[in-house]
């Protein structure tokens, strides 16, 4: 079924499509996991709802770079973040995002802490797998995660607007 | 070091000019009519490129000696030196072609540099004119014989780039030739650098123009032409727009109230707006239980919610904004309310609308009056609205419709 879809929606619907249905997949396996668990979603106090927020948010970046695709740098990076993070599951996050920076890192970014940081190197933090790209292919895969972004916001909102109505 | 040239030069052909050139120097009034007959004999042998070159080199030369001549200048060493470097300079350039522009090693240049600068003194009809004007002139002249070869716009580029740094008065070149002379360095025009470095690096400069450009486009407010502030743009952009993930996110969960206080954080920035926007999302998400309730109460509650709102403005605007957002309001200025509304009267549909207004109007109509200025604002198309929160203080009200 997965491969079907993805045959059908190649590019022909654009990006706003394949993640929206992505994206609405997810959630309703996460309504449904989340039914399972508890009476009702909502009304948990404190933790369960930032754990369900986070998922919200990860299922809906997870939707986006899937979306995309391996084709750009910094879908690639988020995917592989994510499933590092599936896998280990906050036990030793640190330790495998720590792993991550090394083997991404090359001579660029040699670890200077006693240099302020600068424009770019904040925007290498923003932008998922931004640490392994120099400034020119940093700025391109800046602006298509601009584009993908304002997509997800975008999709997020109408699926906000027509869920609450 | 002068004296240590002439035994250096074991170029043979060096040999030829330079004997040429000692005879007009004894003579002291060397005919530029006499050289260019003995020479082409002398260098048929090299290749032709030099022999233009040399060509040029020995008129300049000869124009430097009646120069120094006519200017009373320093003794035949240095002249001789000078007209030694000259073509040796010329002779290097033709050969191998300098590799940098922006930075001539080697003090040969140097003092072919002073020489060439004197010489075009010279040429300015022997006064002191610090202006490349002539200069300019007159290397056009030398140039054009060359066929434009890149040693010579390199020579052209370069000497026409540092008659502003010429710094070699005439008599001053007598304070021993070109070892004194200070080091000068030459730097290219604009755009016209011939060393791959500068060309490779030309061009990243170009493709990061570019990228800039592109992302221009998609940042709003990208009306900087600053490099390093557009970059800020983008950073905050970037940053907004996983705000704004962030805050949908928790939408879907009944309005955490952890989702309020980043956004009160954050109400200065340009993305303030859209913040209380999604985060009056949050709140609407409550609004269906208490629909009903509002739909009876709606002239009490709305009372009740201004005092309290005007209570906790005056203590701290965060937590009024908090308290607002709790309740799915924003404050906005009654003049953008009265605009916002009717706009929304004519431009949208009523089950928009209705979605708009279960807050204040569960009944489920349009807008139907201007006079209410707290609204929900749902779309992105309000775009700074909650930017002018804090300064709405005076000017917006919760009323009753």
């Amino acid at each position: 079924m997965a491969s079907k879809h993805t045959i059908a929606t190649r590019h022909a619907q654009g990006i706003r499509a394949r993640f929206a249905s992505r994206f609405l997949r997810s959630l309703l396996r996460l309504r449904r996991s989340g039914n399972r668990f508890g009476g009702s979603q909502s009304n948990d106090e404190g933790i369960g709802k930032r754990i369900r927020t986070d998922r919200i948010k990860i299922a809906a970046y997870a939707a986006m770079a899937r979306a995309v695709g391996p084709r750009r740098t910094w879908s690639r990076a988020l995917l592989f973040k994510l499933r590092n993070r599936a896998r280990i599951h906050g036990v030793s996050r640190k330790r495998c995002l720590v792993s991550e920076k090394k083997r991404v890192t090359r001579n660029k970014v040699v670890a200077i802490s006693s240099r302020e940081p600068s424009r770019a190197d904040t925007l290498r933090k923003l932008v998922p797998g931004g640490d392994s790209m120099d400034t020119c292919v940093l700025l391109e895969e800046t602006a298509h995660y601009i584009k993908c972004l304002a997509t997800q916001v975008t999709v997020m909102q109408s699926i906000a607007d027509r869920l609450l109505l | 070091m002068l004296s240590a040239i002439p035994p250096s030069c074991s170029w043979p052909d060096l040999k030829s000019p330079w004997d040429l050139a000692m005879p007009i120097n004894s003579n002291g009034n060397g005919n530029s009519a006499a050289k260019p007959r003995d020479l082409p004999d002398e260098t048929d042998n090299t290749n032709v490129g030099f022999h233009n070159n040399f060509d040029e080199s020995v008129i300049l030369a000869s124009k430097l000696r009646q120069h120094q001549i006519s200017g009373g200048g320093n003794g035949a060493a240095a002249a001789a030196a000078k007209m030694m470097l000259h073509p040796q300079f010329l002779m290097a350039s033709a050969r191998g072609g300098l590799p940098q522009n922006d930075v001539i090693d080697g003090s040969s240049f140097k003092g072919g540099d002073g020489s060439i600068q004197e010489l075009f003194n010279g040429f300015g009809a022997g006064s002191m004119n610090g202006t490349g004007q002539a200069s300019s002139q007159s290397m056009q002249h030398f140039n054009h014989p060359q066929g434009g070869a890149m040693p010579a716009q390199n020579f052209g580029a370069q000497v026409a780039a540092t008659t502003a740094v010429m710094n070699q008065p005439q008599p001053s070149g007598s304070n021993g030739g070109a070892p004194a002379q200070p080091r000068q360095r030459v730097r290219a025009r604009r755009g016209q650098a011939t060393d791959p470095h500068s060309i490779a690096e030309r061009l990243r400069r170009e493709r990061i123009a570019e990228r800039m450009k592109a992302l221009q486009e998609l940042v709003p407010n990208a009306n900087k032409t600053d490099k390093a502030s557009m970059l800020d743009e983008i950073i905050d952009y970037v940053k907004f727009l996983q705000l704004q993930v962030k805050v949908l996110s928790m939408s879907r969960l009944g309005g955490g109230a952890a989702a309020v206080a980043p956004l009160v954080a954050d109400m200065s920035s340009e993305a303030g707006g859209d913040c209380i926007q999604a985060g009056s999302k949050g709140g609407s998400l409550a609004r269906p239980s208490n629909g009903s309730q509002t739909a009876r109460t709606n002239d009490s509650s709305l009372t009740v919610t201004e005092h309290q709102v005007a209570k906790l403005m005056e203590e701290d605007m965060g937590s009024a904004m908090q308290y607002l957002q709790g309740k799915g309001l924003c404050l906005m200025p009654i003049s953008l309310a009265t605009a916002i509304s009717t706009a929304t009267c004519h431009s949208r549909s009523p089950a928009i609308n209705n979605h708009h207004h279960p807050l204040l109007q569960p009944n489920g109509e349009g807008p139907t009056s201007p006079s209410m200025s707290v609204l929900t604002v749902q779309s992105a198309t309000m775009g700074n609205v909650g930017g002018d929160g804090g300064a709405a203080k005076d000017a917006a009200s919760v009323s009753k419709p």
